[in-house]
């Protein structure tokens, strides 16, 4: 019997392509949040699987290229880290803090809500890294003992609600200050509110690229040690 | 031949930011591997860069050839991953009210602490 699964990875990346290029072709900043190319082509190839009955495991071995590559990007980061930490320079100490707050604040209630919901240690462990970037709550995730797609998933969908909602909630509650808005955003709803707001304010949009930055990387510096401890005293 | 050493000078510029790229993530699995641990490699590898970065050991120019198209492409990369969600439909219906109070209280309760933390320091409203 032909192996038609080796066509995975071709499928993945010619979606991806063509909704990029759809998604790019709208100025709105609603419409780029609900076209996010990753939020789509996640979805249709689920929705694919699915309809059609196919297991999710021989997909996964099969476009195993595409997650390789996943970890140099994430090295490859350290360059719009590196490239944002010199225009802010001025402010460092406030956004770090900042996005310390937020990290521990996103790693509290998510452990928080597990225990009053009474989710089970898998379930517990996926949503204690979901204020980052998806590759990183990937790793993070995997680190805890969580299941990976499920934050990925999750991080992605906040990711669209922070674009929708997030500048209009922050303008709700009377913050209009740039910094306040951007750092906010960008800590929260990480790489896909970033876009949103970059498109609303271009200093808005520098500070959440800067909070996005740096919350991959305190994230990662401070979840693994925090959760554990979090789960020990609340669960 | 003009053109042919524009190629040249590419190709290695290219595999010059490729090798800082790798060697950084095979310095942070070798850390890894010795000192044990559940810290993830490739964050290691990106603080590893960052740092020789600032310290301007190595140079922003010398690493952007190959950084430039793997940050463009790098969505493509966990859409494998993130579609994994679908083996646990299960658990997602069983604890749905969870999933969506994480959903709306982490990113809400997130942006109420930052902004307000923001807000203390350098006020609340926008003066241009």
């Amino acid at each position: 019997m032909i192996n038609y699964w080796w066509l995975s990875s071709f499928m993945v990346v010619g979606l991806f392509i063509i909704l990029k290029r759809l998604n790019s072709l709208s100025g709105n900043s609603i419409i780029k949040s609900l076209t996010n190319p990753v939020f789509l082509a996640i979805t249709i190839v689920a929705a694919l699987l699915l309809l059609f009955k196919l297991p999710y495991k021989p997909f996964y071995q099969h476009t195993q290229i595409l997650s390789w590559l996943l970890e140099p990007a994430i090295v490859a980061l350290a360059v719009p880290l590196y490239q944002q930490f010199v225009h802010v320079r001025k402010n460092a100490l406030l956004i770090l803090l900042s996005c310390t707050a937020g990290i521990i604040n996103a790693t509290f209630v998510g452990t928080v809500l597990a225990l009053f919901f009474a989710a089970p240690k898998a379930l517990a462990a996926s949503v204690a890294a979901l204020s980052v970037t998806t590759p990183i709550t990937l790793l993070v995730t995997d680190s805890l003992g969580g299941v990976p797609s499920l934050a990925a998933a999750m991080v992605i969908f906040i990711g669209v609600l922070g674009a929708l909602f997030g500048v209009l909630f922050l303008r709700f509650i009377g913050i209009s200050n740039h910094q306040a808005q951007g750092v906010a955003i960008g800590t929260a709803c990480h790489a896909i509110g970033t876009a949103a707001v970059l498109n609303e304010n271009v200093s808005a949009g520098a500070y959440a690229s800067v909070a996005m930055a740096l919350s991959a990387l305190l994230t990662a510096l401070i979840v693994p040690w925090l959760y554990p401890f979090l789960y020990q005293a609340l669960l | 031949m003009t053109k042919l050493k524009l190629f040249l000078q590419t190709s290695s510029q290219l595999v010059v930011s490729c090798g800082i790229i790798l060697g950084c993530l095979l310095i942070a699995k070798l850390t890894m591997h010795f000192i044990g641990g559940s810290f993830p490699a490739p964050i290691l590898g990106m603080l590893l860069l960052v740092t020789l970065l600032l310290s301007g050991i190595i140079k922003e120019a010398q690493v952007i050839p190959f950084a430039s198209p793997l940050l463009s492409f790098m969505p493509l990369f966990f859409i494998p991953a993130g579609v994994g969600f679908i083996e646990h439909l299960g658990l997602i219906q069983q604890y749905w009210q969870f999933i969506t109070a994480t959903l709306i209280l982490i990113p809400l309760t997130s942006l109420l602490l930052i902004s307000h933390i923001i807000g203390y320091y350098k006020g609340r409203a926008q003066h241009d």
